[in-house]
């Protein structure tokens, strides 16, 4: 008799009925254009053919039937979704537990009571610097002081807060206090990782990207930060590079579905690959669609051309459709 | 004696799975595991389930209470569960 986390045992995506996770990217609209964003989301930017309302309905039922423990809403702007509370309000009643991830400018009280009193299990809020000079450059438009009056409301109304940041060539001195910052704030999470060459980011690298010694310290900075908080607030960073994370994902897939505002499917964020249509299909057979598409050789050929030219990843919006 | 706030399980052909969804940790479950958190959503008391599980599972050298007494323990410490 065991419990033991799939790196322990031998279940992996495959023996699952169902997907774990469902990461659902609600619109491409969004009223900031941050300098970083790999979904090239901004104002203006929804997709034309995005799902209608009822259709976004349809994918929560289907969910909830298929006893999807855990979905997140991000985009774009999810908060910018004409149906955003109304989805909220059905996966909750559902049982779904919800992650919301939003760059924070729509969190007036009145909304965070809101999503408290719907029961969402989190908020993800973007706060990439510690500074409104370090913040505002990263996210066009964005504004670092509604931002962070945007996660005291969160706290205020009782709501669990993540944080998630974003390293940039002029942001990553501040990794320390964006720590700390998140943990003054009432953040039981801090994620962070290397930022990726795609989207928005393939026209700003020059300017964006950190060196690999900006890297090296940046680290350095967060592993103390993670025994610092031990035991207050956990800090997740990922510092393996893109191709050692793909390489390890075409082994052990994990059993999480990307939705595309618009029903499309993708096997994960950092691939191209399109592996089912939730306006067309059923989320039972995108679920088999997934499980047989990471095994579909061009998946794999993918990650080993990474290896010789990383920036592949430029291409990510370009999606290929596995049959 | 319940799952914590957290805590999903969900029923597979394997047996099933619980994902601690804060941490967003995922756990297998083999058949008799999946069987006692099944137990443990019911709203049932340790006794109770350890009971029931003992005639499901036909044990007749104490075996599965054992193992079940030691699974909830892991459960509890791993913050899966709670009273």
């Amino acid at each position: 008799m065991s419990a033991q986390t799939p790196a322990q045992g031998a279940t992996g995506s495959g023996d699952l009925g169902a997907p774990l996770y469902v990461a659902w990217q609600l619109t491409n609209e969004c009223n900031l254009a941050c300098l970083h964003c790999i979904e090239e989301s901004g104002p203006g930017k929804a997709f034309r053919d995005e799902l209608a309302p009822a259709q976004t309905l349809r994918i929560v039922d289907q969910l909830a039937a298929l006893s999807v423990p855990y979905l997140s809403l991000s985009g774009g702007e999810p908060m910018v979704h004409p149906s955003f509370f109304a989805l909220v309000e059905r996966i909750c009643a559902a049982g779904t537990e919800l992650k919301i991830e939003t760059n924070g400018h729509f969190l007036e009280a009145a909304n965070c009571e809101r999503l408290h009193s719907l029961g969402v299990k989190a908020v993800q809020v973007s706060l990439d610097g510690a500074s409104r000079e370090t913040y505002n450059r990263m996210r066009a438009r964005g504004d670092f002081d509604r931002a962070v009056a945007g996660i005291r409301a969160l706290a205020t109304a009782g709501v669990p807060i993540e944080i998630n940041y974003s390293p940039s060539r002029f942001n990553v001195h501040e990794i320390g206090a964006a720590v700390d910052l998140a943990h003054e704030l009432g953040a039981y999470s801090f994620y962070t990782g290397r930022t990726m060459y795609t989207g928005n980011a393939v026209k700003t690298w020059r300017t964006l990207a950190p060196d690999e010694q900006q890297y090296v310290s940046f680290f350095e900075v967060l592993r103390a930060k993670s025994a610092q908080y031990r035991g207050r607030m956990r800090v997740y960073f990922h510092e393996l590079g893109l191709l050692e994370e793909l390489r390890y994902r075409l082994k052990h897939p994990a059993a999480l579905l990307i939705v595309l505002p618009n029903g499309l499917v993708k096997l994960i964020n950092a691939l191209p690959f399109v592996c089912g249509d939730l306006r067309t299909q059923s989320l039972e057979e995108v679920w088999a669609s997934f499980q047989r598409a990471w095994n579909d050789p061009r998946v794999a050929q993918f990650v080993d051309d990474l290896a010789d030219d990383p920036r592949k990843t430029a291409a990510l919006h370009q999606w290929v459709y596995l049959s | 004696m319940k799952l914590s706030k957290y805590t999903k399980f969900r029923p597979e052909k394997f047996g099933g799975v619980l994902f601690e969804t804060r941490s967003e940790k995922v756990f297998t479950l083999n058949p008799t595991a999946a069987a006692v958190v099944s137990e443990i959503g019911s709203g049932a008391d340790e006794p109770v389930i350890i009971e029931r599980l003992k005639i499901r599972f036909e044990d007749r050298d104490g075996s599965i209470e054992r193992e079940a007494v030691e699974f909830i323990a892991e459960l509890r410490q791993k913050g899966l569960i709670e009273e």
